[in-house]
């Protein structure tokens, strides 16, 4: 799992030459299912034009800095992809492409009945 | 992918939930009619095939060989993308306003978003994870020559070190300088020595 990792990468593995920040190639890469699902939904709504992404990019940095002013910046439960997920979620409701509230009772659904059914 | 690094792992409700949501955003966008179930794969193939650092390997090469391409690539960078025969479009999502900047022996030049994020996806692709963190994001401005030398980056005492900030007006990247030995080499070849991080501006060159 990457996303404490990107902290240490930052913080102490970039110092060391052996463990330089992994090439990518040029190719996507997500560690999780769901990061890479936030990502392609957030491009997706911008280009369909639910909002600009460039008010998509504000309200990501204004996330991150919520974040940032309410942690230390080498804090481990940094990840980035929980930033861009309340973004996205911020930005859907705002645009009005699902109400207030309809995504978290949809989401609670889900997990009730995963719990119903495991 | 599974971490090198035991002890590193998310919060397991915190990742149950995440999941569920985005699971749960999917199908009421499918079934409001706002997505299809290819669009997701759809938006990922684009970055996959058509916006990556291959084109801006392109690019750099075109440069390292066409000293005029150079200067109008410095001048203009989405101009100069359009004439290199790039897929239309190019020039969306975070590539409005593309700048690219050049080392020199006497400048090295890096680039970071201290805001959030942004990117000349365009040309470099996705940033790496490293690029978004908070703590690289406020150290390469405080102290760019102590970051760069843990890039492996040593710079003489006498180079100047520019650190170039992307914001929605300016998506900054770096026109790396040619390697020596690579004297006659071919576009193609040359292209394929251009690493993401070089054309950050927190690798050089190697051949």
């Amino acid at each position: 799992m990457f996303t404490k990792f990107e902290h240490f990468a930052a913080t102490s593995l970039m110092g060391s030459p052996e463990e330089a920040p992994p090439r990518r190639a040029g190719h996507l890469h997500f560690d999780r299912d769901w990061e890479k699902m936030a990502f392609g939904v957030a491009i997706a709504l911008s280009k369909q034009g639910h909002y600009e992404w460039e008010e998509f990019r504000q309200m990501l940095m204004v996330t991150i800095k919520e974040w940032e002013t309410t942690h230390a910046l080498d804090d481990p439960e940094w990840d980035y992809y929980q930033c861009w997920l309340t973004t996205l979620e911020k930005m859907i409701v705002k645009s009005g492409v699902l109400a207030s509230g309809e995504l978290e009772a949809e989401a609670m659904q889900l997990l009730n009945c995963k719990a119903t059914h495991s | 992918m599974p971490s090198n690094y035991p002890g590193f792992q998310y919060d397991a409700d915190r990742e149950t939930f995440s999941a569920a949501k985005v699971k749960a955003l999917e199908s009421l966008l499918i079934e409001k009619g706002v997505i299809t179930g290819n669009t997701v794969d759809t938006v990922l193939g684009y970055f996959e095939t058509e916006m990556g650092p291959f084109n801006g390997a392109k690019l750099v090469a075109r440069a390292w060989v066409d000293p005029d391409f150079k200067a109008r690539l410095i001048a203009d960078c989405n101009a100069a993308c359009d004439e290199l025969d790039f897929p239309a479009g190019m020039s969306g999502a975070e590539g409005e306003h593309m700048r690219i900047v050049e080392n020199t022996p006497a400048v090295h030049n890096v680039i970071v978003c201290t805001l959030c994020s942004c990117y000349p996806w365009p040309t470099l692709g996705l940033p790496p994870y490293w690029f978004k963190d908070p703590t690289f994001r406020a150290r390469v401005v405080r102290e760019p020559r102590v970051v760069l030398a843990e890039f492996g980056v040593e710079l003489d005492e006498s180079v100047e070190v520019r650190v170039w900030d992307s914001s929605a007006q300016i998506r900054w990247w770096v026109l790396p300088m040619r390697p020596a030995g690579t004297e006659g080499m071919s576009e193609e070849a040359l292209a394929a020595l251009l690493t993401p991080e070089a054309m950050m501006g927190v690798a050089t060159v190697q051949v």
